[in-house]
């Protein structure tokens, strides 16, 4: 897939209310939630639902915003367990008209620089990417995380076992872009 | 003319010594296997790899058997055949939408006196056929041992898991972050491995 990456100034905020329909032009497109745990959301009564109890309370569900307006979303997910603190999962979506311009990995980069500076104990922003899905771990490997491997049958998603890339990014690595 | 050293430098075969005859069973609220926790824990001090330190009290390890051990998805003491407890071995399946895990972690220690003797590599063995044959849908079992902790890695490897990855920083150990390498064992390894041995 051939990218045409222009330059598109891109930042990170809380969500609001007020996004519904921004979000939901991602939330209900198919084409995005195929690589997601969820499903495309069919009413926007149930995207607002999610976004007040799950979006709004989180303060690492942030929105992307390019062109003025919300575009995708990056979230963290931090280990319950206080032992395991040392890292957090990042994952993002991102709306299929704003895929091959360099949004998702300028919010990546974003997301996983405030991460380092702003939790406290954190070495290591992890990512995991479905080994077919060669444009995500490119936004990856541009920003600078390392492969470290393959997980084999880790990941059971919509009916079917996925092998996944795992990906890091720690306090001994440097950002590419 | 073979002559007793050529004869002695001629062993093709090679005979590895039996597995260990361990067993694993579920820990109960007997005196006894409270002794059992309260000393596997002892020995953490001296254990830089093992997360959790000895038991402050003999309360704190009641509480830990009742509250941690007991409702355990999949939690067995290593038994010698003599009934002696030598170690802990534990599965916990991953969540999946349909409450048939597809994935479980495994984790185990053995007494220090207990090492070197092939025990946790049969209990790694005996722990992952047990899961695969109680999760039916399960694909994978994965573990996690230090870099540093070459031991561990040897158990893993010889019990059948392949080495995926090395995952920098992965968790916090005695107050350092440390590197851990992820192993895994998936089911048609173990069918490829039924397969070679008939």
């Amino acid at each position: 897939m051939a990218e045409a990456e222009l330059p598109a100034p891109v930042s990170l905020r809380r969500f609001d209310l007020s996004d519904l329909d921004d979000y939901w032009i991602w939330a209900s497109d198919e084409r995005v939630t195929a690589s997601c745990s969820w499903e495309a959301y069919k009413n926007k009564d149930d995207l607002r639902r999610y976004m007040a109890e799950t979006v709004l309370p989180n303060p690492w569900f942030l929105a992307i915003i390019a062109g003025g307006r919300p575009v995708g979303a990056v979230s963290l997910k931090i280990p319950e367990a206080a032992n395991d603190r040392c890292r957090v999962e990042l994952g993002y979506v991102l709306a299929r008209e704003w895929w091959g311009k360099g949004v998702a990995t300028a919010a990546v980069r974003l997301a996983t620089e405030a991460a380092m500076a702003e939790i406290q104990g954190l070495e290591r922003v992890e990512a995991l990417v479905e080994i077919g899905n060669k444009a995500s771990l490119r936004v990856l490997e541009k920003v600078g995380f390392q492969r470290e491997g393959l997980l084999r049958r880790y990941w059971w998603n919509k009916g079917l076992i996925w092998d996944m890339a795992i990906y890091s990014f720690t306090t001994a690595d440097s950002f590419l872009i | 003319m073979e002559t007793e050293e050529n004869r002695k430098g001629d062993n093709r075969s090679i005979h590895l010594p039996p597995p260990p005859p361990i067993s694993l069973r579920p820990f109960d609220t007997s005196e006894s296997d409270i002794d059992g926790l309260v000393a596997l824990a002892a020995d953490a001090a001296a254990n830089r790899f093992l997360r959790r330190g000895p038991f402050a009290s003999r309360d704190d390890a009641v509480r830990f058997l009742h509250d941690k051990v007991l409702p355990h998805p999949w939690y067995r003491a290593i038994c010698l055949p003599d009934g002696r407890l030598v170690g802990s071995i534990s599965l916990r399946p991953g969540i999946s939408g349909d409450g048939a895990p597809r994935s479980a972690s495994l984790g185990y220690r053995v007494a220090p006196k207990f090492r070197c003797r092939g025990i946790a590599t049969e209990a790694v063995r005996a722990a992952t056929a047990a899961a695969f044959e109680e999760w039916p849908e399960l694909e994978r079992v994965e573990a996690v041992a230090d870099v540093e902790n070459p031991a561990s890695q040897r158990v893993l490897e010889k019990a059948g898991f392949a080495r995926e990855a090395v995952l920098r920083d992965y968790m916090v150990l005695k107050g350092e972050s440390r590197d851990v390498i992820m192993y895994s064992c998936m089911s048609r390894d173990r069918m490829a491995r039924k397969t070679l041995k008939t």
